[in-house]
């Protein structure tokens, strides 16, 4: 971790991931109205009230912003989990197993490819319903295949090393031999996808919000206020700068974060995930 | 005449190289210096050869690498100097050094695919080398390579040039290198660990090729090894390395047959061990525990269309040999000879098609998880690779403790005190149960290794190249205590190696495999002492040549 922090580019990842999480667990409280009730007229200029004047609502477009990160920061943790928590568990079974269910496995992924990102997302959420548990588990579903194959390619190296052989030969099932073994080895890896599939999978709600398919109206969202502020663009642009801002500053410290975290943890050498 | 440099007449008594009260020093992360070479001082003569030898983190690489001016990151030469062809390699400027490279110090690195390009075919490489280094020009270097390849004995030139690294084998590899490295004829060659990637009969041409070398150049050439067999073959003086000084320096002959220095005889006791009496455990009577009868394996070549894929070649064919209770067989061969293999299907790991496996009179599965729970806990493996057979993110004292829980249904404490009395038997400090594997020495590791199989109380132990990655010194305290422990649980054991000291040491019978088959078996000592077979006698007197560079009343007894 002490390594992490050398690197400058690592700290300021780190540093804006933080201010956003802080800000974000604070809002109730620092906040200076409440975010979805009508406060005066709509589109009112920024001033010493509303520092960033008021929605085409009426609703103060500064405390909104503040609120905006964090049902977007919920689904994109939570399916950051999902997608490594399941991700690793299928791919190294795959690489533990080979053979038919291996296949499967990379059919499905590999099929997942083919298909575009927010038609899956569109389908399940109409399958489903439009809500915060079911975002959750689409993008989980959207992030895991890429934690599947890297987990994988590990699972496969590691299961050439003599104590998984040592394992083998003394008749260990096969979950013992994943949980004992594989995962322990790959937890440096796993901390490194997890930042990084949590970076993809916020830029994911955003843009699903955006297009009306991910956190529904009235939530405070940074997505939905670029939506509502489109059309207000050429007069009132900082209603669609300062969230978008938002979300790239939060992307760029995650991306950040997660390079400095492979960095020194040295995943970068090639070493397939091995301690 | 072939040999392009052999115009010049050998040996001038003048010094080459004078290397004074040189050191080292290598600064870690902490700041805190380490002297890695700590006050060497020697001569080379023109003509001559010089052995460095000492044990890995002896500082003999860092030396080698300081002769060509050239220290490794964060390290300084911080006293001294190093005198070649007049210049103080120590002061020159880098620009002035590469000037020198190649044409006045040439070193033949350890890993000849790791210096090689990977992307470019060999003759492009060393046609490079002769054209920005000799200064020749395309077509004159063009020929030179050719002519280079064709001495360094790789025939058929033409073709070869046109390959790439990686479709050659490490001993054609080697003489790329080598000939890359004598392109320019430089004053000094070093060498660093020539052999150490190769199998014995590569190994012998390699050294064939080197000592040629040797006899033709006029300049030095200093070859850093641990390997005191290839210093005794080809150098005219030894230098043996401890701790970042000289521990003894002087002629081989003097050298090897009155060491002066206890470290020196360690070094050559491994080497000698060829010598010393069997101290294996005999046999017990009654039936075999382990048959085998005409075992053969093929590896499956992948297919695309049909899920049967069809056979490869015979990797093993037609192999029989039974182990009684209590004894221990080596198997030895080459590398590619199919000893491992032999082994992996023993231990369960893989499963031969043909032949039969009988344990204990019954019939024995092929893959562990098809076997009985108590033929698994009864047939245990060593692994070859210490650290790899240890899992990275688990104290080792787990490692040790889980057999025990698996197989004998210990609680936790319980076979926390089993591990500790384990960890005794072989030397090891109950302490150490709560490390990771990282904090352990090599020693340590394959030590924590064989106490984990013999956790589980077997009555078969496979160990498979076990002291191969491990230092001389250690290699001897590993098997001390295998051999200890084995003559008091009375374990059998399939010795798998290529290293011949070990089984005259540990084994009493022993089969010589190669190409998948076993050429010869019988009591090891009627084998080493009068070989049947050619291949066999060429195996042993690979081994054998330290003794005799020692001991030169063995050596009129042999030839």
């Amino acid at each position: 971790m002490g390594a992490a922090l050398r690197r400058p580019a690592a700290l300021l990842g780190g540093l804006l991931v933080v201010i956003h999480l802080v800000v974000a667990i604070a809002a109730p409280w620092i906040a200076p109205f409440a975010p979805t009730s009508l406060l005066d007229a709509p589109l009112e200029p920024p001033g010493a009230t509303y520092w960033l004047g008021t929605d085409d609502l009426g609703r103060d477009a500064f405390s909104r912003l503040l609120w905006g990160g964090r049902v977007a920061m919920l689904v994109a943790f939570a399916a950051g989990a999902v997608a490594v928590l399941g991700g690793a568990l299928l791919g190294l079974a795959a690489g533990y197993r080979r053979g038919g269910f291996d296949d499967v496995v990379m059919r499905l992924v590999e099929m997942k490819l083919a298909v575009p990102t927010i038609l899956f997302v569109a389908i399940f959420v109409t399958g489903f319903g439009q809500s915060v548990p079911v975002l959750i588990v689409a993008v989980g579903i959207i992030q895991m295949m890429g934690v599947v194959r890297t987990s994988r390619a590990a699972g496969i190296v590691l299961m050439e090393q003599g104590y998984v052989r040592a394992a083998q030969l003394n008749g260990e099932s096969g979950p013992v031999i994943i949980l004992r073994e594989l995962l322990p080895n790959v937890a440096d890896l796993l901390a490194v996808e997890f930042a990084l599939r949590a970076s993809s999978a916020l830029l994911l709600v955003s843009a699903l919000s955006f297009l009306g398919l991910g956190i529904s109206p009235p939530t405070p969202d940074w997505g939905l206020m670029v939506e509502d502020g489109m059309a207000l663009l050429e007069s009132e642009p900082a209603l669609v700068l300062a969230p978008a801002l938002c979300i790239a500053t939060l992307v760029l410290g995650m991306n950040l974060a997660a390079e400095g975290l492979a960095d020194a943890l040295g995943l970068d050498a090639a070493r397939g995930g091995g301690g | 005449m072939r040999w392009g440099w052999m115009r010049r007449e050998v040996a001038v008594a003048e010094p080459v190289l004078q290397v004074r009260a040189l050191c080292i020093e290598w600064r870690g992360a902490d700041g805190r210096a380490n002297r890695v070479v700590d006050g060497v001082s020697f001569d080379l003569a023109a003509g001559a050869t010089l052995g460095i030898a000492g044990e890995s983190g002896s500082g003999k690489s860092t030396l080698a690498r300081a002769l060509l001016g050239h220290c490794r990151a964060g390290s300084a030469i911080t006293g001294g100097s190093i005198h070649l062809d007049g210049d103080d390699l120590a002061a020159l400027s880098e620009a002035e050094l590469a000037r020198r490279r190649g044409r006045v110090m040439a070193m033949v690195p350890q890993n000849p695919l790791a210096s090689l390009t990977f992307h470019m075919p060999v003759g492009r490489q060393l046609e490079e080398v002769l054209r920005l280094r000799a200064g020749l020009s395309a077509a004159a270097s063009r020929l030179r390579a050719l002519e280079l390849f064709d001495q360094m004995g790789l025939p058929e030139a033409e073709r070869l040039a046109r390959r790439y690294p990686h479709q050659l084998s490490g001993g054609q590899r080697q003489r790329v290198v080598l000939a890359c490295a004598v392109a320019c004829d430089p004053l000094l060659l070093v060498l660093d660990e020539p052999t150490t990637a190769l199998d014995k009969t590569t190994e012998a041409q390699v050294l064939e090729l080197v000592r040629r070398l040797r006899r033709a150049r006029k300049g030095a050439m200093v070859i850093v090894t641990h390997d005191l067999n290839v210093v005794a073959d080809i150098c005219d003086r030894v230098l043996v390395m401890q701790h970042g000084r000289i521990v003894e320096q002087g002629p081989v002959g003097a050298v090897f047959s009155a060491p002066r220095e206890a470290y020196t005889r360690v070094l050559l006791g491994a080497a000698l061990r060829v010598e010393e009496a069997s101290r294996a455990a005999p046999a017990l009577p009654g039936p075999a525990l382990l048959e085998v009868e005409g075992l053969g394996f093929r590896y499956a070549r992948p297919s695309l269309l049909l899920r049967r894929a069809p056979l490869g070649p015979p990797i093993l064919d037609g192999i029989g040999l039974s182990v009684a209770r209590g004894e221990v067989l080596g198997v030895i061969g080459e590398s590619g000879s199919g000893k491992t293999t032999l082994g992996g299907i023993v231990a369960g790991l893989l499963d031969g098609q043909a032949g039969a496996l009988r344990f204990d009179g019954r019939l024995l599965p092929g893959l562990a998880r098809q076997r009985t729970r108590e033929q698994r806990r009864r047939i245990q493996m060593v692994f070859q690779d210490p650290l790899s057979s240890l899992n990275p993110r688990r104290r080792v004292g787990d490692a040790v403790m889980r057999p025990m829980r698996l197989f004998q249904g210990l609680d936790q404490r319980e076979a926390a005190r089993g591990a500790a009395a384990l960890f005794e038997e072989l030397g090891l400090e109950p302490a150490l149960l709560s490390r990771f594997p990282r904090q352990l020495s090599g020693g340590q590791q394959q030590r924590v290794a064989i106490a984990r199989a013999f956790a589980a109380q077997p009555d078969l132990l496979i160990c498979d190249e076990i002291t191969s990655a491990l230092d001389a010194s250690v290699q001897a305290q590993v098997l001390d205590h295998l051999a200890a422990m084995q003559r008091r649980q009375g374990t059998a054991m399939l010795l798998i190696t290529h290293d011949l000291a070990v089984v005259w040491r540990m084994a009493r019978r022993v089969v010589v495999m190669q190409g998948g088959r076993i050429l010869e078996s019988g009591a090891t000592e009627a084998i080493f002492r009068n070989p049947e077979n050619p291949y066999t006698a060429a195996l042993l007197g690979a081994a054998s040549r330290a003794a005799r560079a020692g001991r030169p009343e063995l050596a009129e007894a042999r030839e």
